[in-house]
C-alpha cells in the first residue's frame, strides 16, 4: 500500500502528487497542499464545512470522496474563488451581509452558493433552501447566509447585465 | 475520523470489476458513490482489505427506456442526474421524489441509486465512532451475541435507511444481481433480509449492476418524516401505489421503511383498502393496521412510542395525498 502519484489540478495548476489510496480529497488539499480554507468538520458528510466543487462546479463533500478517484480531474476550493484580487460576488454578499460567526463554515457555505449560481442564476426559496441544505452553520442560523445568497444573485445579475451592456 | 488502510482496484470494465470481486470475495468490498461506505470505514464498521471502485464503469451508468414502457437503470448512475433525468420524472415521479428526499445536494451529487439500495442498516448504538462504541460491549455487528438498541433481542435490528427502495417497491421494481458465473433478476420485495447484519441477499462476489421497472399505471406516492429534512436519514418513509379508481382500486401496494432491517409491506393495511376503497375510514383504519404491524422498534434517537404515532401521521396523510391525485 505504497504511495502512488496522482495528477490533480486544483484551481487551475495542475499538481503531481504522491498519496496513499485511503487519503480523502480533503486530506490531499489540507495536509498536501497546504489549502486549509478547505475545512474538516464532521468527516461524515453533514456538516458540509469541506464542501469543494468538483469538475462539473458541483458541490461535493471532500471528506467522502477518495483522492485516488481525482487522478486526471479538476476541483476548485475557496482559495480560487476569488477573481485576481477582487472577491467573488458571493463573498462579497457574505460579508456585506455578516453572514459569519465563527466562520468555520463559510468557506463549505460559499463553495455550496457558488455551485448553486454557477447554474441557476435566479433560484427560487426552495432551490437555495435545498441546496444549502448540506452545509451548516452552528453558531447563529441560516437567515443572514440566505439573505447574503439572494444579495450574490443580484449581483452576479447586475455584472451579467453590465458586461452585456 | 480517518479511513483505515485498504488496497485500492479501479475496474475498467464490469467484467474487470467481476473478477476482481470473484478473486477477493468477502475481503473486497464495492464502491460506487462511497458516501456511506467511506463513513463506515471511518467508524471502523467496515474494514475491507480491498476496495473496488465502479465509479470508472461506463456500464453501470446507463438509463434505458424498454420496450413495456418501463425503464433499466444503471446502478451506477449518480442521483443528481437522475432526478434531473425527464424519463424518470415523467414515468416515475415517485421515484424522483424519493431519490430527491437521500440525503443533501452535495451527497446526492455523489451517491448513486445502487449505492442507496444497498445502504448499510443503521442504529443508534453502532453507527458511531470506535471511540463510542468502546463505552460498551460489542453487538450482533461487531463481535458479540448482543443488543443494545432491543435488549431482549436475538437478532440485529438496525434499520434499513434506504429512501428509494419503499418507492421502488411500489413500482414492482427488481434488480440484476451480476456475478463472474453469470447474473440473476431479484425483485425487491425479496432482495432484502429482515436482519440488519446480513441484510440482502447479495452474495459477497456480487454486484448490483440494474434496477429494473416495469411500465405501470400505477398512481403513487412517496412520504419521508425526518429530523432534518435536507439531510438526515428518515424517522420513517412510506411509498404507495394505486391501480384502478379510489373506490374500487384493483391493486394497492404500501411500503414502509426506516422502522426495520428490511422495508415492510403493510399487507393487511393493503387489504382494508382494496375491500373498502380510499374512505377516510378505510385511510384511518389502514393506518392504525400499519402502526400495529411494526412490532419492535428500533430507531435513531426517536423514542418508539413517538416513532409509532409519527408512522401512523406519515401514512394517513400520504394516503389522503394520494387520494387526490390524478396520476
Amino acid at each position: 500500500m505504497g504511495k502512488q502519484l496522482i495528477t490533480l489540478t486544483v484551481n487551475g495548476d495542475s499538481h503531481e502528487i504522491a498519496i496513499q489510496s485511503h487519503h480523502t480529497l480533503l486530506d490531499v488539499l489540507r495536509n498536501e497542499l497546504g489549502l486549509t480554507g478547505t475545512k474538516r468538520g464532521c468527516t461524515a458528510g453533514s456538516c458540509g464545512a469541506c464542501t469543494v466543487n468538483g469538475d462539473a462546479g458541483e458541490a461535493i463533500c471532500s471528506c467522502l470522496s477518495l483522492a485516488i478517484e481525482w487522478d486526471g480531474r479538476s476541483v476548485t476550493t475557496i482559495e480560487g474563488v476569488q477573481e485576481g484580487s477582487e472577491l467573488h460576488p458571493v463573498q462579497d454578499a457574505f460579508l456585506e451581509f455578516g453572514a459569519v460567526q465563527c466562520g468555520f463554515c463559510t468557506p463549505g457555505l460559499i463553495m455550496t452558493t457558488k455551485a448553486l449560481l454557477d447554474v441557476n442564476s435566479s433560484p427560487s426559496e426552495d432551490e437555495i433552501n435545498e441546496a444549502l441544505a448540506g452545509a451548516f452553520c452552528r453558531c447563529t442560523g441560516h437567515i443572514k447566509v440566505k439573505k447574503a445568497v439572494r444579495k450574490a444573485v443580484e449581483m452576479l445579475r447586475d455584472r451579467a447585465a453590465g458586461n452585456a451592456g | 475520523m480517518h479511513l483505515p488502510q485498504f488496497e485500492y482496484i479501479r475496474a475498467k470494465n464490469l467484467a474487470d470489476g467481476l473478477a476482481v470481486l470473484a478473486e477477493y470475495g468477502a475481503d473486497a468490498k464495492v464502491m460506487s458513490g462511497g458516501s456511506d461506505l467511506l463513513i463506515n470505514m471511518k467508524y471502523r464498521l467496515d474494514t475491507p482489505k480491498v476496495l473496488v471502485s465502479m465509479n470508472g464503469v461506463s456500464e453501470l451508468k446507463t438509463v434505458e427506456e424498454t420496450a413495456d414502457g418501463g425503464l433499466r437503470i444503471g446502478a451506477g448512475c449518480q442521483l443528481t442526474d437522475l432526478v434531473a433525468n425527464p424519463a424518470i420524472s415523467e414515468r416515475f415521479p415517485v421515484l424522483r421524489d424519493a431519490m430527491s428526499a437521500v440525503g443533501s445536494r452535495h451527497i446526492r451529487n455523489i451517491a448513486t441509486l445502487g449505492g442507496n439500495l444497498c445502504l448499510e442498516t443503521r442504529c443508534w448504538y453502532t453507527n458511531q465512532s470506535e471511540n463510542w462504541r468502546m463505552t460498551r460491549e460489542g453487538c450482533f455487528k461487531t463481535d458479540l451475541e448482543a443488543c443494545h438498541v432491543i435488549k431482549t433481542a436475538n437478532r440485529c435490528h438496525a434499520i434499513n435507511s434506504s429512501d428509494t427502495a419503499p418507492a421502488l417497491m411500489v413500482l414492482d421494481a427488481s434488480v440484476v444481481l451480476a456475478s463472474h458465473a453469470g447474473q440473476r433478476e431479484v425483485a425487491l420485495i425479496d432482495f432484502y433480509r429482515d436482519d440488519g447484519v446480513d441484510h440482502t441477499v447479495v452474495k459477497p462476489d456480487e454486484l448490483l449492476t440494474a434496477v429494473l421497472i416495469p411500465g405501470s399505471d400505477r398512481r403513487s406516492i412517496f412520504a419521508k418524516l425526518a429530523q432534518r429534512v435536507g439531510l438526515d436519514f428518515a424517522v420513517g418513509t412510506f411509498a404507495a401505489s394505486i391501480r384502478g379508481s379510489n373506490d374500487a382500486p384493483d391493486s394497492v401496494c404500501l411500503v414502509l421503511n426506516s422502522v426495520s432491517a428490511a422495508p415492510k409491506a403493510l399487507a393487511e393495511s393493503e387489504k382494508i383498502l382494496i375491500e373498502s376503497g380510499l374512505t377516510d375510514e378505510a385511510i384511518e383504519a389502514a393506518a392504525i393496521a400499519a402502526r400495529k404491524a411494526l412490532g419492535e422498534l428500533t430507531n435513531l434517537f426517536t423514542p418508539s412510542g413517538f416513532k409509532r404515532r409519527l408512522v401512523k401521521t406519515l401514512i394517513r396523510n400520504a394516503l389522503h395525498e394520494l387520494r387526490d391525485k390524478v396520476n
